[in-house]
């Protein structure tokens, strides 16, 4: 072992062990307490079976002793949060985490936690991170983890179904899930005619607040046969399956109402692979990037982080990478006006937005069709935005909408009386603002159109 | 053995008999539907894969 061997922050609430950092690299100490779990896991082929079909975080074995096993997983190059996916995202999540446990079961083994942090998305689709969340199954016993995997999914989907994907958000706030009661307080009185929401939701909230009084523990513990449990988590596909959102687009047709021809769409395109290509970059990442079309135009075997703020435009992005096995593709969804801050306990358990990209530290960052909305609709100063892309890239390309650009003139006019105090939106202190942080390369009109692109390089 | 960190809550161990019932019920009915509708060739292919995972099938599961 080297001498930094610190754990996960992250990694505490589980006896069986947890994740710590030998040097750079992420590995898993198991304690003695689940060696018997672990061995039957890994011998009847349970973990194998997973991780070759990508359900499961593969790993190796890389000690065995006494006192603990050490197992290294696959590197993850971006681990995102549960408040930081789309609606398809969350979804696929939910039912991945209800296929491990239908699977468990029929080996004898159950998912002993259900928590939305136990999957993140990797190569395109959600994986399970989570190696020791699995226990032998008991039998007769009822899922211990079934509160959990409401809490954390069930809940969030059907109030995003009502309510629109920033319920997810609230994930933020509650960091071991949604209080059932909350839930069930939001949900809209005809969700109490579905009867996966009245029986999973409503229902369980009424029993939650009658037996809350149980302090002791001494209430009979319930039975379940596996049949039932079964039917449970097959109810619980189906509806979460069949779930959709009816929620209004920000920016999900943003390309077909782009204030420039397809000419100079194509120009733009062109030109910034030209700069990207000599890069060699490993990691990119689009800021503001919708559904990847330019991320894509890169045509880049580097590892590719598409965000944006509408949840559409992210949907979109992660449906077209599945649909073309683009491995190299995440996409989440993020505002750069409130990035996501380090929550939990200590305030380490769950990374922020900044702290994560600095470990990613991409190669390449792209803010194209950006600034505008940052300093016009958000009244940042071009130094404080300068602050923010400083703080994790190396190369940035950033595209600047002059104002005779349509877009521009609208987020003017919209100050009204307050339009004399944007003034300073011009090229030249847009210049003056990056510049102490960053070195200009290149400087380009995109033909056709009012918006610069500039190459910076960090000082 | 149990290896429990958390508080299962004793209303969400008691309702799964309530939930599964009805969830029975539900599907089993569903059920008879999805027979009619696969007789008058209204059953379309779903996107997603089934909730049981095949040992058998090496393909990697996407979704």
């Amino acid at each position: 072992m080297t001498s930094k061997n610190t754990v996960h922050e992250a990694s505490f609430r589980d006896p069986s062990g947890h994740l710590f950092y030998d040097g750079d690299v992420l590995r898993r100490r198991i304690f003695p307490i689940y060696f018997k779990q672990y061995k039957q896991l890994s011998e009847e082929g349970f973990f194998s079976t997973l991780s070759r079909k990508r359900i499961l975080i593969p790993h190796t074995e890389t000690s065995v002793s006494d006192t603990e096993i050490i197992i290294t997983p696959e590197v993850i190059p971006f681990i995102t949060y549960p408040y930081e996916w789309s609606f398809e995202q969350y979804k696929q999540a939910a039912l991945l985490t209800l296929r491990i446990q239908k699977y468990a079961l029929s080996k004898g083994f159950i998912l002993k936690d259900a928590s939305a942090y136990n999957v993140t998305l990797f190569e395109g689709s959600p994986i399970f991170i989570d190696t020791l969340s699995f226990d032998f199954y008991e039998e007769g016993t009822p899922w211990r983890a079934y509160k959990q995997f409401i809490t954390h999914f069930l809940g969030p989907l059907g109030l995003a179904k009502y309510h629109g994907t920033d319920m997810f958000k609230m994930m933020q706030t509650h960091i071991d899930g949604i209080p059932v009661k909350l839930i069930a307080s939001l949900l809209p009185g005809k969700s109490k005619l579905s009867s996966t929401l009245y029986t999973n939701i409503h229902l369980l909230a009424k029993m939650e607040g009658k037996h809350s009084e149980d302090y002791k523990a001494e209430s009979k513990v319930a039975r379940l046969s596996l049949k039932a449990q079964n039917t449970i988590l097959d109810s619980l596909y189906d509806y979460i399956k069949k779930l959709s959102l009816q929620e209004a687009t920000e920016w999900g047709d943003y390309y077909t109402k782009t204030n420039y021809d397809a000419q100079a769409f194509e120009a733009k395109k062109k030109l910034i692979k030209s700069w990207v290509a000599p890069l060699a970059a490993k990691r990119i990442i689009d800021v503001g990037g919708n559904d990847g079309t330019f991320a894509r135009a890169l045509e880049s075997d580097a590892h590719l982080i598409v965000t944006d703020i509408d949840a559409n435009a992210v949907d979109q992005n992660f449906a077209k990478a599945q649909k073309n096995k683009e491995q190299n593709m995440l996409a989440f969804v993020c505002d750069v006006l409130q990035p996501v801050p380090n929550i939990g306990f200590n305030n380490t358990e769950r990374s922020s937005l900044l702290n994560r990209l600095q470990a990613y530290a991409p190669d390449v960052t792209m803010a194209l069709a950006l600034i505008h909305h940052i300093t016009l609709s958000g009244n940042v100063p071009f130094e404080k935005s300068a602050v923010f892309f400083a703080s994790f890239s190396k190369y940035l390309i950033i595209e600047f909408p002059e104002r005779e650009d349509s877009w521009v003139t609208s987020l003017l006019v919209r100050k009204r009386e307050f339009i004399d105090h944007f003034d300073f939106y011009n090229s030249v202190n847009f210049e003056a603002g990056f510049t102490p942080y960053f070195e200009l390369e290149k400087k380009e009109t995109i033909p056709g159109t009012s918006r610069i692109l500039y190459l910076f390089k960090k000082r | 053995m149990s290896l429990l960190y958390f508080d299962v809550g004793v209303g969400a161990m008691i309702v799964q008999g309530i939930v599964a019932a009805t969830a029975a019920i539900v599907l089993f009915s569903k059920g008879i539907m999805y027979k009619i509708k696969l007789f008058f060739g209204l059953i379309k292919e779903s996107d997603y894969d089934s909730i049981d995972i095949d040992e058998n099938d090496t393909s990697v599961d996407d979704k």
